[in-house]
């Protein structure tokens, strides 16, 4: 009883920082003593370690998704551009 | 070299790496890749007029300050349409972009997932998407996301759980492959 709860609130707990963990340097990363607590976590309880691959597959999905969605190289070009003349014109 | 030469190869140099990221996320806050392109030049401009007031420390928090600040003064009045999927019609990829997936079958399973992606993300709250927007597809910092925001670094991350948690959902209804839709 007492370990199944205690497995239920580790869930729990893992469960909210699964997404940092899986961000690392792009968002608040965990201490290393939080990671290990949950890769120890991830490598015996299925759930959660189905909820870290679900939550890998969006990241694939996003990362596409960004990748398409990537401006137009013309816009970026013309802003380069612009760059180049706003420093001509605003230079005394 | 002059002070006024410094002074332009200083910007530069800072801004000239961040015009890709700054072009992303002025789509992001303006709806359109026109809109998104006249603030990244006023941007460019009011950024100039600064720099002799920048440190050189992290450039692009910097800039997107600046382009959070642009944007409120031109377009206080337009109500932003984040990533509402409003120029790239369902069922239709976005004429420009970059890499293709790498398998035919990737490209196969990416592009059903996606479909029912772009239709989770055009569901959420506008104030998720632009979270899950900035952070994921803008590529942009849980820090940078909150400067661009004006919202504490907190409150990005509670966003960002929450719309995560329901794309994943979106992801997981998808119909099987070859079903109506």
């Amino acid at each position: 009883m007492i370990t199944s709860a205690r497995m239920l609130w580790t869930c729990h707990w893992s469960s909210r920082r699964i997404q940092r963990y899986l961000d690392a340097e792009r968002g608040v990363p965990l201490s290393a003593d939080e990671a290990r607590r949950l890769e120890q976590h991830l490598a015996i309880c299925e759930h959660c370690a189905a909820l870290a691959d679900e939550h890998r597959l969006l990241r694939r999905v996003l990362d596409n998704l960004s990748q398409r969605t990537a401006p137009a190289p013309d816009a970026v070009g013309r802003l380069h551009e612009r760059l180049d003349r706003i420093i001509a014109e605003q230079s005394p | 070299m002059t002070d006024s030469e410094s002074r332009a190869g200083d910007f530069k140099r800072h801004v000239e790496p961040e015009i890709e990221v700054l072009l992303r996320v002025a789509r992001t806050l303006t709806g359109s890749w026109a809109d998104a392109e006249d603030l990244v030049q006023e941007t460019l401009v009011r950024a100039f007029r600064a720099i002799d007031r920048f440190d050189g420390r992290y450039p692009r928090a910097w800039l997107l300050t600046i382009l959070r600040n642009t944007n409120a003064n031109m377009h206080r009045r337009q109500r932003p349409d984040l990533f509402a999927g409003g120029d790239v019609p369902e069922g239709q990829r976005p004429a420009f972009g970059a890499a293709p997936p790498a398998t035919v079958e990737d490209e196969a399973l990416y592009g059903r997932l996606e479909a029912g992606l772009e239709a989770a993300l055009r569901d959420l709250d506008p104030r998720f998407r632009q979270v899950v927007v900035l952070v994921d597809i803008d590529q942009l910092s849980y820090a940078e996301a909150a400067r661009t925001l004006g919202v504490p670094v907190g409150t990005v991350m509670s966003r960002l759980h929450r719309a995560r948690n329901r794309l994943r959902k979106a992801l997981l209804v998808q119909p099987p492959e070859g079903s109506p839709s």
